[in-house]
């Protein structure tokens, strides 16, 4: 039954998104003014060199994937050409094309960015990820959802709250944080065994990011979150982590 | 006497000639010879060449209007997601088949982020074997179920080909990451790596074939230990 279902899904799948790749579409015709332009045949550095559109033709943009874009000629070859040279492309009017390139200016103002974290929460291992969606260069709201595993108490949480980014433009710009959230606690103890329970909690939080390369740039923050208990004293637990991240 | 009466005709034109002159306006003339100047006016503007007027006059006024053009937005394929299948080994437990489904995004051309979630099945140790009918761990506990946060960087990139005919772009790449396994009744932290072959029979299809090792530390057998799970599996991935 398995053999059967895993190939099911994965035609179901392929029939599924198929069309959102493949559909028909109406593709931006751009023309080249620098003496040539190289069509390789993968989306890479590495990829050869297959064929060149001489100056003053024209090719049609199928579709973009990372810093490179699938482009079909009038003779009908596809290849695809590198983001450095479709800069040297004008559209039919004579407008240079112009595009995302998701460089330095990218890291100033984006709208989503999303990463994974490494680290600690409350004395445990913690891995975590999230995302967010900036307002502007400086106010984002960002959702992160983590695992802790520790020897005496594993948990899952989620924290909902505002990011604050002081010097957007700096390559390495502080940030502070502020929200509220969840925490699933599961106890370990093997003679007697607590039950689970969830617990709101609220954070304060500040960190760091700095910009690598390209898309990407390095996160590290730390949070203290207050978990609002039924006893008779709240409990806190600190948060650190690092990461990698990248702008969308 | 005839040149006497001459000369006061005379003076009788001249003084009417005056007369005339001076009532003029008399009778709204104004209104008319302001027409005219009016209208010299006009034929004046008319014959002054002005810099405005070099083009040629025009016989029929256009009816077009400007047509907006729509610049078509160009689709970004950064994201593959996809299902796999294959064997993990689990230290002292055996190998077992495994599947699970991937995402990962692709940021550049040389990394990536990848998630993972999969499931398998622990076997019975060798203890187990040897002893009867001892279980260490129930049925539920022997699930393994896991999940990975991994960066990936694509190197030695290069075609795979068919034939004489068939050429597909290819591509190896080498994962590390983090992550969790529920095995055993216990969810432990993982480390990942792994290495991988990626190939693309089309622009939005890929296939990989993947080894990845999960590294956690594990008590079941009573000694605190570090053990390595090893993954090998193939999967099938679309491009949107």
């Amino acid at each position: 039954m398995r053999s059967f279902s895993v190939p099911a899904v994965l035609a179901l799948l392929a029939m599924c998104l198929t069309p959102t790749v493949c559909g028909a579409r109406e593709h931006l015709q751009v023309f080249v003014t620098a003496s040539y332009l190289e069509l390789h045949t993968g989306a890479g550095r590495g990829y050869p060199v297959f064929n060149v559109v001489p100056r003053d033709e024209s090719v049609l943009v199928l579709f973009r994937r990372t810093d490179w874009f699938k482009v079909r000629t009038t003779r009908g070859v596809e290849g695809w050409a590198s983001q450095r040279d479709m800069l040297k492309t004008v559209l039919a009017d004579g407008t240079p094309f112009t595009f995302d390139l998701g460089d330095r200016s990218g890291y100033t103002a984006h709208n989503f960015e999303a990463g994974a974290f490494w680290g600690v929460w409350g004395g445990a291992n913690y891995v975590s990820a999230y995302t967010s969606y900036s307002f502007n260069s400086q106010l984002a709201v960002e959702a992160a959802l983590g695992q802790f595993l520790g020897k005496f108490t594993n948990g899952v949480t989620g924290d909902i709250g505002l990011a604050h980014v002081v010097m957007p433009e700096w390559r390495l710009s502080p940030f502070f944080t502020l929200g509220t959230g969840f925490v699933h606690l599961t106890p370990k103890a093997t003679l007697v065994q607590p039950a689970d329970r969830v617990e709101q909690t609220a954070y304060v939080g500040a960190g760091v990011r700095c910009y690598l390369t390209r898309r990407f740039f390095l996160r590290a923050e730390f949070k203290s979150h207050y978990i609002f208990t039924n006893f008779n004293q709240n409990e806190r637990a600190d948060e650190w982590k690092m990461g990698f991240a990248f702008f969308f | 006497m005839e040149n006497g009466i001459r000369v006061l005709l005379l003076t009788v034109a001249l003084a009417s000639l005056s007369g005339c002159a001076s009532v003029r306006n008399w009778f709204h003339h104004d209104r008319e010879t302001n027409d005219e100047l009016a209208q010299a006016g006009d034929e004046g503007k008319r014959t002054d060449p002005s810099p405005d007027d070099d083009r040629a006059p025009r016989v029929v006024e256009p009816q077009v209007e400007r047509r907006k053009v729509k610049v078509p937005k160009i689709h970004s394929s950064d994201v593959e997601l996809g299902l796999d299948y294959g064997a993990l080994s689990i230290e002292d437990f055996g190998t077992n088949p495994s599947y699970g489904a991937t995402i990962a995004y692709h940021v550049t051309e040389d990394f990536f982020l990848q998630g993972e979630y999969g499931r398998s099945k622990g076997g019975r140790t060798s203890f187990e074997t040897l002893s009867g009918n001892i279980q260490l761990l129930t049925p539920a506990e022997r699930h393994f179920t896991y999940y990975d946060l991994s960066l990936g960087y694509n190197f030695l990139p290069g075609e795979a080909f068919l034939g004489h005919g068939i050429a597909l772009s290819s591509a190896f790449y080498v994962l590390g990451g983090i992550g969790a396994v529920d095995f055993a009744g216990d969810d432990k932290f993982t480390v990942n790596f792994g290495a991988g072959y990626r190939v693309l029979p089309s622009d939005w299809l890929a296939v990989h074939i993947t080894v990845q090792d999960r590294v956690f530390q594990s008590d079941v057998l009573g000694v605190t230990k570090l053990t390595n799970n090893i993954e090998m599996r193939i999967g099938t991935t679309v491009f949107f």
